[in-house]
């Protein structure tokens, strides 16, 4: 997936109109919010099935399995958060070798218990902020790094159940521990490289 | 138990209808607390009682077997999970039957006024 032709507009008017970019093979044309918008769906979507047909399923209704933070000492399987940032380090290394491929995802939190996980530019900054304070909206913006040009979008990161909320709360190195289920604990970052 | 109540306005943007029962005022406190946080966006397959297409086939349903389902648990068909007592331990029974009264009340408002 190339956005190698991006932009047909430029600037402030990117965001208007959320950018357009024509796929290699054909000249159907896409917005760039559309390319983000559907690559959170997948994620989301394999996420979703994986906490529901793996970890309820086999942890708490048949409770054949545990699902735990420590899943290779104790012979359990990954918390979904975590099979997230897998398939994010996995999408980084494999896209390495595909030219063609340019875009990067993460899960970032204001409150992260992992400091790496912390927002770094500003645009992640102010995105983590306005989907924790405006559920169910998500949010778009440019960034420039390294003068490189990016169409950036943050989606809500929720608490879904019991466990992630108490796991947060509990944890020695949590900077918050008042967490709600329900509550965005979250977000994730999309990152696309667009011509300027 | 739920009863017929006047629905009143909430908050000019807010979806969430307050009544005239003062068992339906506390349902709706501790709904806002515990339970909204899923049920008011749709989080984790949680049914969005402004939805009238997610409630119907639940309020046809008994309500033993909506308060059942809320204070011990339930996994829906496609291994949706809703905790016991909506995640939070503290409420007791009597307070998860009024958050489950307050939420069959809104959804059956919305369903009206669809109509």
């Amino acid at each position: 997936m190339k956005l190698r032709k991006p932009l047909l507009i430029t600037g402030a008017a990117l965001l208007a109109s959320a950018g357009t970019v024509a796929t290699a093979a054909s000249d159907a044309q896409v917005s760039v919010k559309a390319m983000a918008d559907a690559l959170h769906l997948v994620m989301d979507s394999d996420r979703t099935i994986y906490t529901r047909k793996i970890v309820n399923r086999l942890v708490k209704k048949e409770k054949v399995i545990k699902a735990s933070e420590h899943f290779e000492d104790d012979k359990a399987l990954v918390l979904p958060a975590q099979m997230f940032r897998f398939g994010a380090e996995l999408v980084q290394k494999r896209a390495e070798k595909l030219p063609d491929v340019n875009f990067s995802y993460s899960l970032q939190s204001l409150w992260p218990i992992n400091k790496q996980n912390a927002p770094k530019t500003e645009a992640e900054k102010t995105g983590l902020k306005y989907v924790a304070e405006n559920k169910g909206k998500n949010y778009y913006t440019t960034e420039e790094l390294g003068g490189q040009k990016y169409f950036t979008a943050v989606y809500a990161d929720t608490g879904v159940a019991p466990v992630c909320v108490a796991c947060h709360n509990a944890h020695p190195d949590t900077p918050k521990k008042d967490f709600k289920l329900g509550d965005v604990m979250g977000g994730v970052v999309i990152r696309i490289p667009v011509e300027s | 138990m739920v009863v017929a109540t006047a629905a009143v306005p909430a908050a000019p943007s807010s979806p969430y209808t307050e009544f005239t029962d003062p068992h339906l005022v506390q349902g709706r406190a501790l709904w806002l607390d515990t339970c909204e946080g899923c049920h008011g966006y749709g989080i984790a397959g949680a049914p969005i009682p402004m939805q009238p297409t997610e409630w119907a086939p639940r309020l046809r349903k008994p309500l033993p077997l909506l308060y059942r389902h809320a204070i011990e648990g339930f996994f829906g068909p496609d291994d949706t999970y809703m905790p016991p007592r909506g995640g939070n331990p503290e409420l007791s029974d009597s307070q998860v039957r009024a958050a489950v009264d307050y939420m069959v009340a809104l959804a059956r408002h919305h369903i009206n006024v669809t109509r």
